[in-house]
């Protein structure tokens, strides 16, 4: 096993850089996921609700 | 077992549920390794030291944008010639990582062209039909967004997407049919690869991490399409189960 230079031989800025983009790029695809989920199944919450009000009134 | 069942969207929202850990955790866990061998395991390489490590993340992205672009371009065609409405949900749900894939390949090739050719980018074959490739990523997603009508969008899209393959032979094969600064595959199916082991083992896991990663987003962003399109079905199957 190698320990890595942290300073990537010079090159730290580049290789740090992409990673840290690929990084970036993820966690914008899942948060933004999470609140589209999160809006649907609050959505589907609150037609449960208001179809169970509807159904006790009638 | 009747799978048949599972191409309506009300059946394979619950089962798409399920699926998702079993491709979420091992993505997660194939990430970490695959970052462990490539940093801590491969060696740098002679040529380009420690700048080369850019691949594990680079070269998984690109084959990933293309590969997922086929797969869209499938199961928009599937949708758009037998009507199948979860096909069409797969393809609007792939554009999305495919896109991210490829824009991520783009930038992270930018990353490593700097050290190695001394430009961030040149207009050669192959890095002009990558942004050719999320231009049409781009159109598909806008033309769906644009079209009120699901099954019109679908279909709209779905003609984009089966002319757009084109230019995915074209990416692969560019650095063989042009002159570019690009260098060709150092990995074919039926010849020895070119690099260490332990690079290729690298690779090759970042390569299944970003695929199983793929598979699991793709189907919690087709589960809110469904959710988006099918609402009552969905209520429906949801109290059968």
């Amino acid at each position: 096993m190698n320990w890595p230079d942290l300073s990537m031989g010079g090159y730290g800025f580049y290789v740090w850089g992409s990673y840290l983009f690929a990084l970036f790029a993820i966690v914008w695809e899942l948060v933004t996921l999470s609140y589209r989920k999160k809006a649907r199944t609050q959505e589907k919450a609150s037609r449960e609700v208001l179809r169970k009000t509807n159904e006790t009134t009638s | 077992m009747n799978l048949y069942k599972y191409a309506s969207p009300t059946a394979f929202y619950p089962l798409a549920g399920k699926m998702i850990p079993w491709f979420s955790i091992p993505a997660a866990i194939l990430f970490a390794v695959g970052m462990f061998v490539g940093f801590f395991i491969a060696p740098p390489d002679f040529q380009q030291g420690d700048a080369y490590r850019i691949m594990f993340i680079h070269v998984p992205a690109a084959w990933l944008g293309m590969f997922l672009y086929i797969l869209m371009a499938i199961y928009a065609g599937i949708g758009w010639a037998f009507n199948a409405r979860l096909a069409s949900m797969m393809a609007s749900s792939i554009s999305i990582t495919g896109a991210m894939f490829t824009f991520l390949s783009l930038v992270t090739g930018a990353f490593w062209g700097k050290p190695t050719w001394g430009t961030w980018w040149v207009w050669d074959a192959r890095m002009t039909s990558t942004l050719i490739l999320m231009f049409l990523y781009i159109g598909f997603i806008s033309l769906q967004s644009s079209i009120e009508d699901p099954r019109r969008a679908d279909r709209a899209g779905a003609v984009l997407a089966l002319v757009g393959v084109i230019n995915v032979p074209i990416i692969y094969f560019s650095v063989q049919w042009w002159n570019t600064l690009h260098q060709g595959a150092t990995i074919r199916i039926l010849q020895k690869p070119t690099i260490h082991g332990s690079m290729l083992w690298s690779l090759l896991i970042m390569l299944a991490a970003c695929w199983l990663y793929s598979v699991a987003v793709v189907l919690i962003r087709v589960r809110c399409i469904i959710l988006e399109r099918e609402q009552n079905a969905v209520r429906l199957a949801e109290a059968t189960v």
